[in-house]
């Protein structure tokens, strides 16, 4: 159905521009390289391609004259959800923009700040592009272009957003949430192992360690079964 | 990296980045040293001893100044404290910091954004389970508020960040978070703790931006004009950073507008890469503050309102620096003792001691003026007329030299000059009448071409028809019964019965002297008594009233 369709893609959406704005944060500290560019340039771009299908079938729908009432509100808060999540996604570029430009790769001008952020962001860019893993291959002198394709886009995406505003006519205060204020807590069993400053936290992913743990339980059942029917067989 | 106005206010900001950036220098930066947790090791930590001694060294200041300058990074948000409660105060010891990344830099995200604090305090709510405190709870609820139709793209952007977030190391987790508090803790304090980031109230870049903007506005080509929907100016600037002011972005902005423009730029008239205009009229929106500063059409008019400005400001008269200073010099060293400020006032500040005798004693109509008011009559005739006394002993020496009438008239020019404007015929008709027409009884002294201007003047009265002849007449005063009236025994006279106010006696037992302190704001005093305040207002007792 449409808004199914319409919810994936925006939920797809919202994930690539939290992994951009996870990749950002970096810029210009002591992980930026190369490296950090590209999967920059990947997500991003995944994030205008899942943008512009999202918004297509968005403005479909929202013109079909045809919809109830209790459909073209739950079309409006989907319209709503995308249109801030592609402001935000808008500022984070521009930030990514300025803050690319003042610490440049190629010729280092300034030294990057020394923040303690050492380790690679591979597996935020593979998680928004809903990849296993991340190749890299980045030449060199990667920025400099990076950084001219990403001011087209900018400009790409504004425009995309003035047309959004102009063509569709969704007022954002009839717009009613559905969560309420206590929903976050509800569904996030997850996530709220994630004490993010807690130092007694599991380094691996969950899947890992408990498929590890299973073989391991199951292994030691077999022999346990395996060592009771010899014990059997010769009694 | 702020753009238009912005820049201009926030140029401590660049400084302060500077320096950050200077000291990351791999030789002659700050020494770094490691934090080690119970298992992780996370690099690029600086003791806040190093920071000092690294900033003493640098810029050749002493230890006091490197420390409240190290003092104003932290509180800027520019490097953070490791250990808990996180709190923005450098201490020259041991205690680790660490930078903060450009990102969250007081330059890069300012203003910082609602909907970026309340997807914050989503995270930190779901991280901790629901247990938010104090003013965090308070906020939350209020941005539930106020952002109620985005709250689903809260809920879900908080919830699938910290999802990303697992997907790095941990230690690499710990100091992204660290570093998102420490920006929340510079953009949004908790209470009680004051918000570096206040600004005074806005000045004139307000009203200045907004007269620019219809400026730049019309000189836009009408094709571009037509083509930007009106609401446009009602839509906000969305605050997300515009790179405008980096000099770099200029030229890489053509490259990238280049190709979409069809027209060539010199037939448009405008200098700059022009827009296609149907196509990117939402880019020239969104840059709109920066069009103030490269959008300049140079065109004929453009060239005749520079000549006419040239041409103006060559007949302007100027003054050459080393006079003015030579003037400005002279009045400080004749003024200096008589500033209340500068060289104390006798017999004590009012505003310090509750002791209002100096106001009483340089009171505009008093009987007896000071001293330091009667040498005051001698620096020029203005400070004379100005003062009441003065221009009153000035009036009886002019009577003792049967010149009374000089004075009288320029007095009656004056409130010609600052009367009402219903009163100005009237006015002039009893000056002429006592002053002016021939045989009249008081005739002042004109000579004839002035005369004649007035009395043609006086034909049409106005406020300022009598000008000629009070600047003859003020001239005539100054250069000639002023230097006699200084030199006069009437004017010794009052500088020898003329008082100085004795200094505020000390009193024996010191701890019975009353402790020097402002009155107490009426806004303190309690409401209910309306008889009280006036008491207190009224005399020196204050000291039982405690601010």
């Amino acid at each position: 159905m449409a808004r199914e369709e319409c919810k994936a893609l925006l939920d797809a959406l919202n994930k690539a521009t939290a992994c951009y704005h996870h990749l950002v944060l970096t810029v210009g500290g002591s992980a930026d390289s190369q490296n950090l560019r590209e999967e920059l340039q990947k997500t991003r771009q995944k994030a205008q391609e899942l943008a512009v299908a999202t918004r297509a079938q968005l403005t479909a729908a929202l013109r079909d004259r045809g919809l109830g009432a209790e459909e073209r509100a739950e079309f409006e808060r989907l319209w709503v959800a995308f249109s801030g999540c592609l402001d935000l996604l808008e500022a984070d570029m521009r930030r990514a923009l300025a803050l690319g430009t003042a610490f440049p790769l190629h010729a280092p001008r300034r030294p990057l700040v020394r923040t303690g952020v050492a380790g690679g962001a591979a597996g935020v860019a593979a998680r928004a592009l809903s990849a296993r893993s991340l190749r890299h291959e980045a030449e060199g002198d990667f920025d400099v272009d990076d950084l001219r394709e990403l001011e087209r886009e900018i400009l790409q995406v504004s425009e995309m957003i003035h047309d959004m505003e102009m063509k569709v006519n969704v007022p954002r205060w009839t717009v009613q949430a559905r969560q309420t204020a206590g929903a976050e807590l509800l569904s996030s069993a997850g996530a709220s192992s994630v004490g993010a400053v807690s130092v007694q936290e599991r380094t691996g992913p969950c899947d890992l360690s408990k498929a590890l743990a299973a073989t391991v339980f199951s292994a030691v059942l077999l022999a346990a079964v395996a060592l009771a029917v010899c014990v059997a067989k010769l009694s | 990296m702020a753009g238009g106005r912005q820049a201009a206010q926030m140029s401590h900001l660049s400084k302060m980045e500077r320096v950050v950036v200077s000291m990351q220098d791999p030789d002659q930066g700050v020494k770094m040293r490691s934090q080690r947790l119970l298992v992780t090791v996370i690099p690029h930590t600086v003791a806040g001893s190093d920071v000092v001694e690294w900033l003493a060294h640098k810029y050749c200041v002493s230890d006091e100044e490197a420390l409240h300058l190290g003092a104003l990074l932290v509180q800027h948000g520019y490097l953070y404290p490791l250990r808990d409660p996180p709190s923005l105060v450098l201490r020259s010891d041991d205690t680790p910091y660490r930078f903060q990344t450009p990102y969250f830099w007081t330059s890069t995200l300012w203003p910082a954004a609602e909907l970026d604090y309340a997807i914050y305090l989503m995270k930190k709510n779901i991280r901790k389970q629901g247990a938010l405190v104090g003013h965090e709870k308070e906020h939350c609820d209020q941005l539930h508020r106020k952002l109620s139709h985005m709250w689903d793209l809260v809920v879900m952007q908080a919830r699938e960040q910290l999802r990303a977030a697992k997907q790095r190391r941990k230690g690499d987790r710990l100091v992204i978070a660290c570093q998102e508090q420490t920006y929340w803790l510079v953009n949004r304090p908790p209470p009680g703790v004051p918000s570096i980031l206040e600004q005074g109230p806005e000045r004139s870049f307000c009203a200045a931006e907004g007269v620019q903007m219809v400026r730049a506005l019309h000189m836009l080509p009408t094709t571009l004009r037509t083509c930007l929907p009106t609401p446009t100016w009602g839509l906000p600037i969305r605050p997300s950073i515009l790179p405008s002011v980096h000099p770099s972005i200029h030229p890489s902005i053509q490259m990238a507008l280049d190709p979409y423009t069809e027209r060539p730029c010199s037939a448009a008239g405008i200098t700059r890469p022009c827009l296609h205009p149907h196509s990117h009229a939402s880019a020239l929106t969104s840059c709109l503050p920066n069009l103030l500063h490269w959008v300049q059409i140079k065109n004929t008019e453009f060239y005749k309102w520079e000549m006419e400005r040239c041409r103006k400001a060559l007949t302007r008269a100027r003054v050459k620096s080393s006079v003015c200073l030579e003037a400005y010099l002279k009045f400080t060293s004749q003024h200096g003792p008589h500033d209340p400020i500068v060289s104390g006032c006798l017999p004590s500040n009012p505003w310090v001691t509750d002791d209002d005798t100096y106001w009483t004693m340089n009171a505009p109509s008093v009987a007896v003026p000071t001293k330091l008011r009667v040498e005051r009559w001698g620096f020029s005739f203005q400070e004379l007329l100005e003062d009441p006394v003065g221009r009153a002993h000035f009036m009886d020496f002019l009577r003792t030299e049967f010149s009374a009438e000089n004075l009288s008239f320029w007095e009656a020019c004056e409130e010609l000059r600052h009367g009402g404007q219903a009163q100005i015929h009237a006015t002039a008709d009893a000056v002429y009448r006592q002053f002016l027409a021939p045989g009249a009884a008081r005739w002042v002294n004109i000579d004839s071409q002035t005369m004649e201007r007035t009395l043609r003047g006086l034909q049409q009265p106005h406020r300022y028809v009598l000008d000629d002849a009070q600047l003859h007449v003020y001239m005539l005063m100054k250069k000639d019964s002023y230097p006699r009236f200084l030199k006069s025994a009437a004017y010794k006279d009052l500088l020898a019965e003329a008082v100085i106010p004795p200094d505020a006696k000390r009193r024996v037992f010191p701890f019975m002297r009353k402790p020097p302190h402002s009155s107490p704001s009426p806004a303190l005093l309690p409401a209910s008594t309306s008889g009280e305040p006036v008491a207190v207002a009224s005399g020196p007792e204050c000291g039982d009233g405690d601010t």
